[in-house]
């Protein structure tokens, strides 16, 4: 069974029942199985063989109608975030050879699109694709077909292409569901963005269990978010654990109102803070808050219903059915943990057409990059990620990619990044540099260079300068001593 | 000097769509980075340093005015 097909058994056994409703309309699962048949066709018209589409847009209706309707089509969808930046997006269509950019209105204005003439179609509204072509045979996907393709910097270096197939997609999502208990009489709040992982898992999970989706544009507005889950008589929420920090902030009784009749929120894995845990627990009495542990190459690796022993709040809980997890002894050292690795049909194969980053992977056993360990009863506990990526509010960055930024300001002799922790975010970014002699440089030149080259979520929140930058015998950045 | 902090973060920001009183909901792409941003260059701008609490409150120009008056008073 793939999307597809399930939206096909949603749309046969259900048709006038409410699939997905975004912040402008609904759509039953018949309307949504037409409307991505048509898509489809239309698809196949405008690009003949190419293999791959890029989508670029906020979540919406129009979101599922085009991800479904370019897998539908029997292609592969490239996932882009919208605050992606010019040369990123040039970047990964290049390397994906996407015949077609799709973007929603609000994309389409941030005007990122001037990328040269490579891509065969784009940009092109999501709405504005309209070609009729009723007499076009879609071709059938195979479960090794790849379904979506995500570009994630990972925990190495370069930005890497995740190329995850159907038959990895169905794996997964029945895990979620046999898990966490998902059934077609949920409604299931999703406020998070489909173009990652956590989000997409969670649209994937809606439409394999005949469930209602309802999709909000972002988890910036908590009002929205508790007003929907209240309007709609939501018994699923999907938040990363910041937006639950900062939702407690929020008068308790309203959250009482809105939130206890939730039988199930799901976060995910940057870690989440005891108090956290404990005091969401609290609001949703008969519900559970659980979470999971996953990468985009090897998603819901792990499941953590959160019960009463607080001793466990810390952990991202057990494997989940049919994957393995072990620490790497080999090279822990003196350490208790260890480089985490997982096998399973939620892995990745291989990295899309790159052969350097394929080496993270033996014998099936993807190398994560995170570290962590296990306890005696099998529970998972993370102890940080690769100490040089800095994971702001789920965006993972590599400090290079800020730095060789900076050292182009005049002034700047050299420079390094490095995360901070933050309430909110989990971690931000601090950059310290070190002027040239006789330099003025003042901190509002570094920001505003870094404005118009970098992606809003690098910018550094903290700037310092300092007279020399800690380095070891080859010239790496010795970041432990500038934190 | 606000001001300039607002086209300075939100670069496709057309001089007759600034508004002081307009608030955060307003804008197409002043989500949670966009709020950091603001905050940074404030901060940088004016050498002075939000509170969480106060960064998480400003929802508009005047508010950021507001909030930046009381560090420099």
């Amino acid at each position: 069974m793939n999307l597809i097909d399930c939206l096909k058994n949603n749309a046969e056994r259900n048709p006038t029942k409410i699939g997905f409703i975004d912040e402008e309309r609904s759509l039953t699962f018949k309307e949504m199985y037409d409307e991505v048949q048509e898509f489809s066709k239309s698809v196949s018209k405008v690009l003949g063989t190419t293999k791959v589409v890029s989508l670029l847009s906020e979540n919406s209706t129009s979101f599922v109608i085009a991800y479904l309707g370019i897998i539908n089509s029997g292609r592969a969808v490239h996932l882009t975030p919208t605050n992606i930046s010019e040369s990123s997006l040039a970047n990964q269509v290049r390397s994906t050879g996407s015949g077609m950019i799709l973007c929603s209105e609000m994309t389409k204005k941030l005007g990122i699109f001037h990328i040269g003439s490579f891509v065969p179609v784009g940009p092109t509204s999501i709405s504005g694709l309209v070609e009729s072509a009723k007499d076009i045979e879609l071709k059938v996907q195979t479960p090794t077909d790849v379904a979506y393709l995500i570009y994630t910097s990972g925990t190495t270096g370069e930005p890497k292409g995740v190329p995850v197939s159907h038959d990895m997609v169905e794996f997964t999502t029945k895990n979620i569901i046999d898990v966490l208990g998902y059934s077609e009489t949920d409604i299931d709040v999703i406020p998070l963005p489909l173009y990652h992982s956590f989000g997409l898992g969670c649209l994937h999970t809606s439409i394999f269990a005949g469930s209602t989706v309802v999709l909000l544009k972002n988890a910036d507005n908590l009002e929205n978010i508790l007003e929907s889950v209240k309007k709609y008589n939501a018994t699923s929420l999907a938040a990363v654990p910041a937006t639950l920090t900062k939702l407690l902030r929020l008068d308790r009784k309203i959250l009482d109102d809105c939130l206890q009749g939730l039988r199930l929120i799901i976060t995910n894995s940057t870690s989440i803070p005891k108090n956290t845990v404990k005091e969401i627990k609290g609001i949703l009495k008969g519900g559970n808050l659980a979470t999971y542990y996953g990468l985009t190459e090897a998603s819901r690796s792990t499941f953590m219903i959160f019960n009463e022993d607080s001793s466990l709040h810390e952990s991202v809980g057990k494997p989940a059915p049919g994957v393995n997890i072990k620490i790497d002894d080999e090279h822990k050292g003196d350490s208790e943990f260890g480089e985490i690795l997982v096998k399973g049909k939620n892995v990745i194969k291989k990295y899309w057409n790159d052969e350097k980053a394929d080496k993270s992977i033996e014998d099936e056993w993807l190398r994560t990059g995170d570290v962590g360990y296990l306890d005696d009863d099998g529970y998972l506990f993370l102890k940080g990620r690769n100490d040089e990526v800095i994971n702001v509010g789920g965006e993972k960055i590599i400090p290079h990619d800020i730095e060789q930024v900076v050292r182009q300001i005049p002034g700047v002799e050299d420079s390094a990044a490095f995360g901070i922790p933050h309430e909110v975010f989990g971690q931000t970014i601090k950059l310290v540099v070190k002027k040239s002699e006789n330099s003025d440089l003042d901190k509002l030149v570094i920001l505003t260079h870094c404005m118009k080259n970098l992606e809003k979520f690098k910018i550094p929140s903290k700037i310092e300068f300092v007279d020399s930058i800690p380095k070891n015998e080859y010239g790496k950045v010795k970041r432990s001593m500038l934190k | 000097m606000v001001k300039e902090i607002f086209f300075e973060v939100f670069p496709t920001l057309a001089e007759n769509n600034f508004g002081w009183e307009k608030e955060q909901k307003d804008y197409d792409n002043w989500d949670s980075f966009a709020q950091l941003n603001l905050i940074t260059f404030a901060e940088a701008k004016f050498g002075i340093e939000f509170s969480l609490e106060e960064s998480i409150e400003i929802k508009s120009a005047r508010e950021l005015v507001e909030r930046i008056n009381s560090h420099l008073k």
